[in-house]
């Protein structure tokens, strides 16, 4: 078989980089977009965020013009417009303005899908974006963007005006005035009388905004004073109007305003340091002032900016995995080596050669697992990752369909196999937009509920074990098991008679049914009744399982419980008739000697007590039809937990546990269920894994119908 | 000498343009029967590792074996064409077909015969077995060098595709 990307072109690799390049701003520009909401919200802003974002752009405008990307870089130059009027302070932080930003981002992913060579054509909400982008920058309007921005004014006099001042200032400006800056020496025993002298010298031309010290000056003692004043003269009509000996007239220039073409590289250092000025609107033009510093800093370090500052690499999953399969080549070149080992130990005479051979098979197998360990951490990355996508989705959703609704993130540090965290973006937006659209009610109903008119969408991570668990909840209406089970009947999913008796558990399990919908309308969000049973199918194949449970008036909760990476796990290997499998470590509680005195079989199913509990028992050898000439006098049972379901599964024997690399079968075995996919043994032997999810499914659907049997009369 | 090797090449050359378009095709022994198909579609020949057998899978899969790191499912055409199935022997080996990247099959053959190579003269339609045949039978080889031998030609991934 040919190498896998062996026979592409040096321009398919570039265009790859290209994309993943741009995927990687395209995420950032995400954060930190949705970083500027919560600020923005919180009624404050961050000049520096602001810059991040103007770059990334910039960046993106750059290389999507590279590679012909013409649809991403016309949307790129666009947005970089506004991000400009934005971080010089030309417009302000709306949420116009951020609902705008946020429909960019999202287009950008669509377009990166396009540039993959899958999706629709976006072209129209392109366009349709690029007037919305026109409409909200300085071009498209007239007034709305700070006067003062025109003027270079000197920062650390802006942070220390008053809030009089200031709106002085903003009006000089809008009234046509030129701005000057004087200094002034005055003796410090006349001072008072001095100033008020020359401040009403100055009245006939203007207005005096304020006066600092500026603590020069040559005399011991005199004050030398900065004034800003505000005048319709020119400078010479000014200085012969004041007539002041010691006085230095300077007019403060205007700020040319198409100084945008650089992009301002600033060190923290160079970020003014100003006091803040209090949130009130009044003031939120000069609010923005701070922002000029920043780009009156030449561009000095340009191309330094430009230079990759992290010292990250970006590797293709499929790079590790192939890594990761020698890593278990290599594990079992170790088991040969033991086998080797092991022959030799009979022999008195190889008793040395066996002692070194073993010392090196125990270095062998350290540093193999210490290689194994990296691999897995390079695989692993934060489930932040996608829940940022997720935030803008709520965000936008909740504006959409007016539902108020706070997302409430927690262990976004939760760190999950690269892989599975890219197969989680769906199926957990399926479940936020249930959650929205069937759980959160209105806001009347809520406040009729005596609930706080704002709802909360709660997602928590948290490691548990060898599983990672995911919880999405919200404090909606909830659901009732009795109407969903009515609701099952009419879509015919269910017959009366299962409807009647299903157990409130079961009913709310139907939510993952093919077909169920409790909507008789489809909307925008969701109710087409696709979405649950998809989602469960996806984290299935996920190695993972999602269960539900609900309150009526309280609110639902659906927890995904996955495993933490999908290249090696720990297993049990068991043997059942001669045959080994493998379970996955995560799922096993415990393994127990079967002991016949405390099985029953009831009502056709199979239990058997342990301290106390009645456990489901699932014989693994009658499931898959193996027979058995003898029976082992010992047979184990090896306790699984899914979620909150137990089975025991019995075996003839437990063979040992072992750090496996797992390997899925083929499509033609797509339909035979109960396997996770197969590993290697030492020996050129091949071992099935469970799907120890299928399994406790099956084994709990086969003791219901049992149950069912049982109490239909004979 | 010359003249010799010219009169050789022309000779060669003449061979090939006369003779008319050629398709290699492997033959392989079924519980006693010829079956050929095109050597194109064959991977690799293996002798059978141990095949690990996959409890409830469709009838055809027998299980799946390692080929060098790669999972493989392994089926038994004897099942497909519900023929007589004999236990594996030294004779007994697993055609490799690849149906797609990463995704490989291996078919199990009682034995490997040799490869012919069947001009289209060579190739009888299928339906000359009478009746309507199955996709995969795509026709009857009867090499010329072996008059006697009959090759029931095979579409291996239509084979594997309808089971």
């Amino acid at each position: 078989m040919a190498e896998q990307g062996g026979g592409k072109g040096e321009g398919d690799r570039a265009r790859e980089e290209f994309l993943s390049e741009a995927q990687e701003l395209v995420d950032g520009l995400g954060r930190d977009v949705l970083a500027l909401d919560e600020l923005s919200k919180a009624g404050r802003s961050d000049p520096e965020l602001i810059n991040d974002v103007f770059r990334a752009v910039h960046t993106l405008k750059g290389l999507s013009g590279l590679f012909g990307a013409s649809m991403m870089s016309g949307l790129s130059h666009e947005l970089e417009e506004v991000l400009d009027d934005l971080r010089l302070g030309r417009i302000e932080l709306s949420q116009r303005v951020l609902d705008v930003v946020f429909r960019a981002v999202e287009l950008y992913g669509l377009l990166l899908t396009v540039e993959r060579g899958s999706g629709t054509d976006p072209s129209v909400d392109v366009e349709a974006l690029l007037v919305a982008l026109g409409d909200v920058s300085h071009r498209g309007r007239t007034g709305g963007a700070s006067p003062v921005a025109q003027y270079e004014l000197d920062p650390g006099l802006l942070g220390v005006l008053t809030e009089y001042e200031e709106h002085r200032l903003r009006t000089n400006i809008q009234n046509g005035m030129s701005l000057y800056k004087l200094r002034v020496q005055f003796p410090l025993a006349t001072i008072d009388s001095a100033l008020d002298e020359l401040k009403a010298k100055a009245r006939p031309f203007g207005e005096i905004i304020t006066y600092l010290p500026t603590g020069g000056g040559s005399d011991a003692d005199a004050i030398e004073l900065e004034i800003l004043i505000a005048s319709k003269e020119d400078v010479e009509r000014l200085r012969q109007g004041l007539g002041h000996a010691q006085l230095t007239i300077d007019e403060v220039p205007r700020r040319p305003m198409q100084a945008r073409t650089s992009i301002p590289a600033l060190a923290p250092s160079q970020r003014p340091s100003v006091p803040a000025f209090s949130p009130e609107p009044r003031t939120q033009a000069l609010g923005e002032l701070p922002r000029l510093a920043q780009s009156i800093a030449p561009p000095a370090d340009r191309e330094l900016s430009l230079r990759s500052v992290s010292q990250t690499v970006r590797v293709d999953i499929r790079k590790l995995d192939h890594l990761m399969n020698v890593v278990g080549e290599l594990a079992i070149v170790r088991t040969e080596l033991m086998a080797v080992a092991d022959r030799l130990r009979g022999r008195a005479e190889m008793r040395p050669l066996m002692q070194e051979l073993l010392r090196l098979h125990r270095s062998f197998e350290r540093h193999l697992s210490q290689m194994q360990g990296g691999i897995l951490e390079v695989r692993m990355v934060p489930l932040g990752q996608a829940f940022e996508k997720l935030a803008r989705v709520v965000r936008q959703l909740s504006r959409e369909h007016d539902k108020q609704v706070n997302l409430v993130i927690t262990g976004a540090e939760t760190e999950l196999d690269k892989l599975i965290v890219e197969e989680l973006s769906d199926p957990l937006m399926h479940m936020i937009r249930n959650a929205l659209d069937h759980g959160i009610e209105s806001q009347p109903d809520r406040i009729r509920a005596g609930k706080p008119p704002i709802g909360t969408i709660a997602l928590n991570a948290f490691q548990k074990g060898n599983q990672v668990l995911l919880e999405v909840e919200d404090d909606g209406r909830g659901m009732d098991p009795k109407e969903l089970a009515q609701v099952a009947l009419r879509s015919g999913v269910l017959t009366a008679d299962e409807a009647r008796d299903i157990s409130p558990r079961d009913a709310l399990m139907l939510i993952f049914r093919p077909g169920f919908t409790t909507r008789t309308e489809a909307t925008d969000l969701s109710g087409r009744g696709v979405g649950m049973d998809v989602v469960k199918t996806n984290i299935g194949k996920l190695g993972g399982v999602v269960e539900v449970s609900s309150e009526i008036g309280i609110g639902t909760k659906v927890t995904i419980t996955l495993p933490i990476t999908l290249a090696i796990i720990s297993v049990l290997f068991v043997e059942v008739a001669g045959r080994t499998y493998a379970v996955p470590l995560s799922s096993v509680e415990e393994a127990i000697v079967y002991d016949a005195r405390l099985t029953r079989a009831f009502e056709g199913r199979e239990v058997m007590t342990v301290r106390g509990v009645t456990l489901p028992l699932c014989n693994l050898a009658r499931l898959f039809g193996h027979t058995t000439s003898s029976p082992p006098p010992h047979r184990f049972v090896v306790v699984t937990s899914v979620g909150n379901r137990r089975v025991g599964f019995v075996v003839d024997g437990l063979i040992g546990q072992q750090d496996i690399v797992i390997k899925a079968l083929g499509k033609t075995l797509r339909t035979t269920k109960g396997f996770a996919g197969a590993t290697e043994l030492g020996d050129q032997r091949v071992a099935l894994v469970l799907d120890v999810g299928a399994l406790v499914d099956e084994a709990f659907a086969a003791h219901d119908k049992a149950a069912e049997l049982g109490r239909l009369p004979a | 000498m010359n003249a010799l090797v010219k009169k050789k090449s022309t000779a060669l050359a003449k061979r090939t343009t006369n003779d008319e378009k050629r398709t290699e095709y492997l033959a392989f022994v079924l519980a006693g029967d010829t079956y050929a198909v095109r050597i194109a579609v064959v991977g690799e020949i293996l002798r059978p590792p141990p095949i690990t057998e996959v409890p409830r899978a469709p009838s055809p899969i027998i299980g799946v074996v390692s080929v060098r790191g790669r999972l493989v499912t392994v089926m038994d055409l004897r099942r497909r064409f519900s023929l007589v199935e004999s236990p594996l022997d030294s004779k007994s080996r697993i055609l490799l077909v690849e149906l797609a990247p990463d995704e490989h099959v291996g078919l199990i053959v009682d034995e490997v015969l040799s490869v012919y190579r069947l001009a289209e003269s060579e190739i009888e339609a299928a339906s000359v077995l009478g009746g309507e045949q199955p996709p995969y039978l795509v026709g009857v080889g009867r090499p010329r060098e072996r008059k006697e031998l009959v090759l029931v030609l095979l579409d291996l991934r239509a084979a594997i595709a309808s089971s």
